[in-house]
């Protein structure tokens, strides 16, 4: 068997270490058995390069790198995207790579930027006399049973505000989430996440590794998957001694 | 008054911080000093007259400055060097109590300020420096610092309205260099030299490889590390300069091409600020020791250490290019702390390239507040995960007492540390330790 998985913008949208969450794809399938091929999708990359994949990763970046990967979305890239998306390809967007998908990102001096309205949210950023939400993040993922928590690093200036049909990812426990107000972290529709957890959110939150790869790897192959156990004894001990400190 | 009353209120809480309570640079007196007067720095300058040089840069203030310092004392000038590392302006003002007459004298003919990426639009307010060394801009500390794009633009701001101040510039740094641009002040240019460029690569540690000027994709013919090297804007032609001062045949114990950029802008400030020759640099360069954890040498229970400090993306990698350019396989202790001065945020060591490390540790301990958070990501650079054989102790004592314990007398430890994980290791080796 074999994966192929998007990463999209590498050499832009990877200023906050979610690298980590391509190294643990990558890992996770090779530990299985199971043969990664990570296609870095660059500005100069032929759209059928993105088409061609089961699983979309993007991560977050700076104000400058997002207004030049939001000019190469709305070309065609941004539509496929979509496509992808609706039929049901498993996809991970983290932070700045999140609030592209939704409506509209305002930025602190009032400009709009439009997104690729992929849904129904919208990220304002409340002015330059609020503070960043920054700090470590406790979440519990809807998806899941109901202990697992999951572990992450926030930090971003636009609190998002989702649509009445929008469903969260997960509930804040510590933290601030979308907006630091609702209590809501991230959205989640069919097989796509998007959440505002660095960390990266990976290695610390397996299940949410796993879970990706099996939904990609169903679609693919278009039969029930059930994955190899690994021994994930570190991953779950270095969840736990944060989440202790907390 | 308040000056004077300022500075002898601030002698008093620094006397009680360091001799009654036997603590270490403190920034309370200074803190107390700007409450008081809050022109306490500029006034200080304005009646001292003394060349100012402020370094500024994600990596490498400390060994600048402790370059430029080593050599101005070895020319008989007296040098002021806020060397405690609290390099805000608090901090700043309290290495001014500390070495100041109650009188408001400051008898130096040099002061050398360590000044971080925030505080340098601040303190420039304050006074016009005679010098400014614009090293580098790296990602670190995004929970403290913010992004490099947001402070290149407020150095550029600040720094355009410096007339008569000369600045020293890496021009292999695209963002420094396109931010020189709009400077009114005089400009030098350092790089490193183009033969010593051999990376074939852009790695992902990388934050300005798109043009600032027009945000096409740089073109890289040379890359030195990270972002660092010459290139070129094939839409709007903005390009690496021409020519850039670099030390010929320096002959050192820094190791690793961070340190190579160092050098020359020490070399090039000290010979057109303070007119000392670069032969005299050449000659005396080798004299210079590394400082306080950067690459420091110490020895512990007869096992030879050096401690390298690494704090970001690009920092780490550079010093695991020092230890992996020695082909010898040696036991490693990586220590990962989530302090303040560290950075609250850990993600970073993911984008750190550990997968060259691991070859070269004979043994890897592993310690820190984040301990499992670096074993996850060795183990993640495995083929096999059943290969995992990382040793994690959440003591650092005992990783430390572990490490040594297992080391032959003639083998080398090295120890790579985030900032807090430094100062704690130097604090438990210090204990029974000398110098090299």
């Amino acid at each position: 068997m074999l994966l192929k998985i998007a990463w999209l913008y590498p050499d832009l949208m990877s200023t906050y270490g979610d690298r980590g969450n391509i190294i643990v794809l990558e890992k996770r399938l090779r530990w299985r058995g199971i043969e990664p091929i990570i296609k870095k999708i660059f500005i100069s990359s032929p759209e059928e390069e993105l088409e061609d994949c089961d699983l979309i990763f993007m991560g977050g970046a700076q104000d400058k790198q997002q207004q030049i990967v939001n000019r190469d979305l709305k070309k065609n890239k941004g539509k496929i995207l979509k496509k992808m998306i609706n039929q049901g390809i498993p996809g991970l967007f983290i932070c700045g790579a999140y609030q592209f998908m939704g409506r509209y990102y305002k930025a602190a001096d009032g400009t709009t930027i439009p997104g690729l309205g992929l849904f129904d949210f919208y990220t304002e950023s409340p002015g330059l006399k609020f503070k960043r939400l920054i700090g470590n993040i406790v979440i519990q993922p809807s998806i899941f049973t109901l202990n697992t928590k999951f572990i992450g690093f926030e930090n971003h200036t636009g609190r998002t505000f989702l649509g009445k049909d929008v469903k969260p990812f997960a509930e804040v426990i510590k933290g601030y989430g979308n907006n630091g107000k609702d209590k809501t972290e991230g959205m989640i529709y069919k097989n796509t996440v998007g959440t505002y957890l660095h960390g990266p959110i990976l290695p610390k939150n397996i299940e949410l590794a796993d879970w990706l790869i099996e939904k990609a790897l169903e679609r693919k192959y278009k039969k029930k998957i059930v994955l190899k156990k690994l021994d994930d004894q570190l991953e779950n001990m270095a969840r736990e001694f944060i989440i202790n400190k907390l | 008054m308040i000056y004077n009353s300022s500075i002898i209120i601030g002698k008093i809480i620094n006397f009680l911080i360091t001799k009654i309570l036997k603590r270490a640079g403190s920034t309370w007196p200074g803190e107390i000093a700007l409450s008081l007067d809050n022109n306490f720095i500029k006034k200080t300058f304005m009646t001292n007259h003394m060349k100012i040089i402020l370094i500024a840069g994600t990596n490498g203030k400390t060994t600048t400055a402790s370059l430029i310092k080593f050599f101005l004392e070895k020319k008989g000038f007296r040098v002021f060097h806020n060397q405690e590392g609290a390099n805000l302006l608090n901090g700043t003002a309290s290495s001014i109590i500390k070495h100041i007459d109650v009188d408001g004298k400051l008898n130096y003919q040099a002061a050398i300020f360590e000044v971080d990426e925030n505080t340098l639009p601040l303190i420039v307010k304050e006074f016009e420096p005679t010098a400014i060394i614009l090293n580098n801009l790296f990602r670190d500390q995004l929970d403290r610092y913010g992004e490099v794009n947001t402070i290149a633009l407020k150095w550029q701001d600040s720094l355009k309205k410096l007339k008569n101040t000369h600045f020293f510039i890496n021009a292999d740094d695209p963002l420094i260099y396109y931010l020189s641009k709009s400077l009114q002040g005089r400009i030098n240019y350092f790089g490193l030299e183009q033969t010593l460029m051999s990376k074939k690569e852009i790695t992902h540690d990388v934050d300005s490889i798109y043009c600032p000027a027009c945000g096409e994709k740089l073109l890289y013919y040379k890359i030195a590390f990270s972002h660092l090297g010459e290139y070129i804007c094939l839409k709007c032609q903005f390009a690496s300069a021409k020519e850039t001062f670099s030390l010929k045949n320096p002959k050192t114990n820094l190791l690793g091409k961070y340190n190579l950029y160092n050098i020359n802008a020490a070399s090039l400030l000290l010979s057109k600020i303070f007119n000392i020759s670069l032969s005299f640099i050449q000659k005396e360069l080798i004299n210079f020791s590394p400082v306080f954890g950067r690459q420091e040498k110490l020895v512990y229970q007869d096992k030879k250490i050096t401690i390298l400090l690494g704090k970001n993306p690009a920092g780490f990698n550079q010093v695991i290019e020092v230890v992996t350019t020695n082909s010898t396989q040696r036991n490693i202790l990586l220590v990962l702390n989530d302090r303040i001065p560290d950075g609250r945020d850990v993600s970073w060591i993911w984008d750190v390239d550990f997968e060259k490390l691991i070859p070269f540790g004979k043994n890897i301990y592993v310690s820190g507040d984040r301990v499992y958070d670096m074993s996850l990501r060795l183990n993640y650079c495995l083929k096999n995960y059943q290969e995992r054989k990382f040793f994690s102790f959440e003591s650092l004592k005992q990783s430390i007492e572990n490490i040594v314990k297992e080391t032959k007398r003639d083998e080398e430890i090295f120890i790579l540390a985030t900032y807090s994980g430094m100062l704690e290791t130097r604090k438990i080796l210090l204990k029974s330790s000398i110098p090299l």
